[in-house]
């Protein structure tokens, strides 16, 4: 399956023109076709992320979500298999399945009963008679939930409507790295979701949330307050006061240029990027002695190291979900028209290790990620500032010359300074992959 | 004393809290708030555990006191333009069981926030654990659990 052709009176060669080596012209922030063709060729062919295995931890178990503007459900069949399908009756259309999530035998259509097993095959009609002899047949797949292509990835369930995408894998390439760290933290090598979903709306393009990722020009600026606050607050506390955990994680928010700069920007085939490796701002967080001791029991002491000293910031996988593997936790992005996006954020157990890791998870998934986090409410802001800003006119373009010419390609991997701006130029070479064709490496975009 | 004869002094307190929080006052709000007290909004209804389960706000005295440092700083763009807040309490219920030495009191409330040039309605229950210390009344712990807690909700500038 895919999503319908979108009719829009934009050009490839305005695409084309829109987006430069160092620019990007407004338009392709602000304007719906553009973003509607965004739909079709960036969200409709690329993988998109749906969820994690342990969200459908039993047979019958599902979740519903929107994908690039269409109701899906994930569900797990009583084989144990993971299908993700459109959310949709095969009759009139009518979605099927409104709750977040739930366990079901079956899925049936609130309108005129019609009935789906969980892999979407159509399998009860009611009152069939009125369809003898009149062509209709139940058989035909157009009239069942019609199925996504879905892999996984250590336990990471991506989805495309693109028949011809290459597989997950060669898809994630090299940059799998974050997803692997994340799942090696755990002592017994795999994570599962805990403790809840935070959605954020955002009155911004999804673009503006993805650029801001790895912008860390950005947060000396936009978390100036917060940091002073906690700092002014951490200075009247007692000498011997212990290390408290929200001081850990507020602080470094506010780093020197020169210390992202040396953390370095990795880009990817695709769109993929992260910030940091060997130093992030997550890198000076105490290491809780019960969970180390899990760590050594399970790796031995080199593997250990190895693990936890891989420190990236942000891992995006372009275009839909942003992994942070030294703190356990994702932001999924859902577009829900070219000024509004939608973001969620989930938090993950590390299997064997102790409770108290997730506690920090969820502890830092509140202070910088949730509607009520300073943090976030600062980044939003900024988002909603350049939102309204382009659509307000006057100059057309945005820049992102930073560090241009010193983008370093190696094989399929692309590095440059920390502060430079090649996550963005990363980013808009996949842009136009998917949206004209452009070719995926090289030097220039 | 007696549940008719608390309900003035407990009521007051609720409505001296909301006068804080409907001007944005902070510095005054946080001295409600014994030292070890908290603050909680959680993200689904019924929800039992602020720390194995993602909430909105779950502030401790840390937090609060980062929090209203930050309010005012004048590099905070989101709190460029003032809050301001109007809050409406009512069927403000006394809970029976003191044993814990702590007083459980339950409320509605509507609370309309103008915030960042745009104007919102919240909308929920507070359940207030109170003590006594000396002759005041101090809170213990707020939960502020919003009708609509589980829906994509936008920045939320300040405690409801």
């Amino acid at each position: 399956m895919s999503i319908s052709e979108v009719d829009v009176s934009v050009s490839n060669q305005q695409l084309n023109d829109w987006v430069r080596d160092t620019k990007a012209h407004k338009n392709v922030y602000t304007d719906q076709q553009v973003f509607d063709l965004e739909m079709q060729r960036i969200w409709g062919r690329s993988w998109i992320f749906v969820g994690h295995e342990s969200q459908v931890a039993k047979p019958g178990e599902f979740l519903t979500l929107d994908f690039a503007g269409m109701p899906a459900v994930m569900v797990r069949d009583k084989d144990n298999a993971i299908h993700v399908l459109h959310n949709r009756c095969g009759h009139k259309g009518s979605k099927l399945i409104t709750k977040p999530c739930g366990k079901n035998a079956r899925f049936t259509c609130p309108y005129h009963g019609w009935t789906y097993k969980l892999d979407g095959k159509l399998v009860g009609v009611p009152h069939q008679t009125g369809y003898e002899g009149t062509g209709f047949d139940k058989t035909d797949p157009q009239y069942s939930m019609q199925v996504f292509r879905t892999e996984s990835y250590r336990g990471f369930v991506f989805a495309t409507l693109d028949a011809k995408m290459v597989s997950l894998k060669e898809w994630l390439g090299e940059s799998a790295i974050t997803i692997d760290n994340l799942c090696d933290r755990a002592p017994e090598g795999e994570v599962e979701f805990a403790g809840g979903v935070l959605k954020f709306d955002h009155e911004c393009n999804w673009k503006l949330f993805n650029e801001n990722l790895n912008d860390t020009m950005h947060p000396m600026v936009v978390h100036k307050s917060v940091v002073d606050a906690a700092n002014k607050y951490i200075a009247t506390l007692p000498e011997d006061s212990p290390n408290r955990a929200e001081a850990e994680i507020i602080p470094p928010f506010g780093s020197s240029y020169e210390i992202f700069e040396e953390s370095g920007i990795t880009g990817f085939d695709y769109g993929h990027h992260y910030d940091g490796g060997k130093i992030s701002i997550h890198s000076n967080y105490t290491v809780i002695p019960e969970y180390k001791e899990a760590m050594l029991k399970s790796y031995g002491e080199q593997r250990t190291d190895e693990i936890l000293s891989y420190n990236s910031h942000n891992t995006l996988y372009y275009p839909s979900v942003t992994f942070k593997s030294a703190i356990q936790n994702i932001r999924v992005v859902r577009p829900i028209s070219a000024s509004r996006t939608i973001i969620e954020t989930y938090s993950f157990r590390l299997k064997g290790a102790p409770e108290s890791m997730l506690q920090r998870t969820l502890l830092y998934s509140r202070l910088i990620n949730s509607n009520g986090s300073m943090v976030g409410a600062d980044d939003l802001e900024v988002y909603k500032r350049v939102q309204k800003g382009l659509q307000s006119g006057a100059s057309d373009w945005v820049e992102f010359h930073r560090n241009f010419g010193a983008d370093k390609q190696e094989g399929k991997r692309v590095t440059n300074l920390g502060t430079s701006d090649l996550d963005v130029r990363t980013q808009f070479r996949a842009w136009k992959h998917y949206m004209i064709g452009a070719p995926l490496s090289g030097e220039a975009v | 004393m007696s549940s008719a004869e608390l309900i003035v002094p407990i009521t007051e307190l609720l409505y001296r809290e909301a006068d804080f929080l409907d001007t944005a006052d902070l510095d005054g709000w946080i001295e409600l708030y014994t030292q070890d007290g908290t603050y909680w909004m959680p993200v689904t209804p019924e929800q039992e555990d602020p720390i194995n389960h993602i909430s909105l706000f779950y502030d401790d005295r840390t937090i609060m006191e980062v929090r209203r440092r930050n309010l005012n700083h004048p590099r905070a763009s989101s709190k460029d333009l003032p809050i301001r807040c109007s809050h409406i309490i009512g069927n403000i219920r006394l809970q029976d069981d003191q044993s814990d030495g702590l007083l459980t009191v339950t409320s509605n409330f509507h609370c309309a926030m103008y915030a960042d040039d745009k104007q919102e309605l919240f909308a929920g229950k507070y359940t207030h654990q109170l003590v006594q210390v000396d002759d005041q009344w101090l809170i213990k712990n707020k939960r502020v659990d919003l009708i609509n807690c589980d829906a994509a909700l936008g920045a939320i500038y300040i405690y409801i």
